[in-house]
């Protein structure tokens, strides 16, 4: 059975994921030693560095997010054909900003699910940030890692997936969710519920949110501040949301 | 009272408090382990509730983190990992603390 990691990377005028994505991969090689594929465009696959394999797509538009003052592009509506890109007979499906520091993704691969990803997060500045239980009547689930064996059960859950992005105001409003722009993780959730899946990764998610600051970041560590607080992170899997990474420091 | 003084000792509290709650985090990462394609947490309340089970049953069935059962075959080799990563996590976690501790 084949194994292996997918990665979605499209560079925006605001941010270049390329550089995120890079650091995940290498990140990826040192911890989990397994075979990436990253699906991407023309104008961004060139910067790309260490991948095992690409899939070149031209990815739909029109999406926007909310970052830091600003409505930038957001480039999310192409995770629904994760099932059709995938080389793999199990995959993990990474956002490019999560930097695997242990191998402790690895054993999932041995599960018997079909299906897993997080339900819970940690905010590890401390606070609550991630507190969405009032944007909806649904409890979010986090598409950030997602690993999933290539079934026809699993093929079911990303076709209504993709019904679910097709028509998602209209789930929008059954599930009365506070978010209206287009965002995996509702879509996610909603075919999860729809489907009575109720199988996670039995632990929280650790995120460092927008506006923490990463100070360095290495193989090994991460040092941030938020305020005047200041945190180190060795040995944790970490969801970054803070795009402007040193990765050069 | 020097208040700058005050005010840097309140953020270094926050800060090694954070940091605390961040490593107890990363061993409750640590102590997840799949075992008969099943996912378990290595914390006391499995190792206790194998460890009494193994004492009354050659094989028996427990309760995954997913509440589906699973059929633990080798009690014994269950028990040794998950008492081996337990105790991982937590040497790790203590290092930390001492760590922590020196700083406060």
């Amino acid at each position: 059975m084949s194994a292996g990691v997918l990665i979605y990377c499209f560079d925006t005028d605001k941010i270049k994921y390329h550089l995120t994505t890079n650091f995940c991969i290498k990140q990826i090689k040192q911890h989990l030693s397994l075979p990436v594929t990253v699906v991407t465009n023309l104008a961004t696959k060139d910067y790309i560095q260490g991948a095992d394999s690409f899939e070149i797509i031209e990815n739909k538009k029109g999406n926007k997010r909310f970052y830091k003052g600003e409505i930038i592009d957001w480039f999310n509506l192409e995770r629904s054909n994760a099932y059709e890109y995938s080389p793999y007979d199990i995959t993990i499906l990474l956002d490019s900003d999560y930097f695997v520091y242990t191998d402790n993704l690895l054993q999932l691969l041995d599960s018997k699910y079909d299906f897993l990803l997080h339900n819970k997060v940690f905010d590890l500045t401390g606070r609550s940030t991630f507190e969405y239980k009032n944007k909806s009547l649904i409890d979010l689930v986090w598409a950030t890692v997602t690993i999933f064996k290539k079934n026809s059960k699993t093929k079911k859950i990303f076709d209504l997936i993709k019904h679910i992005q097709n028509n998602y105001q209209y789930f929008c409003n059954l599930y009365r969710i506070d978010f209206k722009n287009y965002r995996n993780d509702y879509a996610f959730a909603i075919a999860l519920h729809q489907l009575n899946i109720k199988d996670f990764i039995p632990i929280k998610m650790s995120m460092l949110p927008a506006d923490a600051n990463i100070m360095e970041i290495d193989s090994y560590n991460i040092k941030f501040r938020w305020l005047n607080s200041f945190g180190t992170l060795q040995k944790q899997d970490v969801h970054v949301l803070n795009k402007e990474i040193p990765f050069n420091v | 009272m020097d208040l700058s003084e005050l005010k840097k000792e309140s953020d270094l509290s926050f800060d090694i408090a954070n940091a605390k709650k961040n490593a107890l985090e990363r061993a409750e990462s640590r102590k997840l382990i799949v075992y008969n394609y099943s996912i378990f947490s290595a914390d006391p309340e499995t190792i206790n509730l194998v460890n009494v089970l193994k004492q009354h049953f050659d094989t028996f069935i427990i309760l995954d983190n997913n509440s589906n059962p699973c059929k633990i075959d080798n009690p014994d080799e269950f028990l040794n990992i998950l008492i081996q990563r337990n105790q991982e996590a937590l040497n790790e976690y203590h290092r930390l603390y001492e760590t922590l501790k020196r700083k406060s």
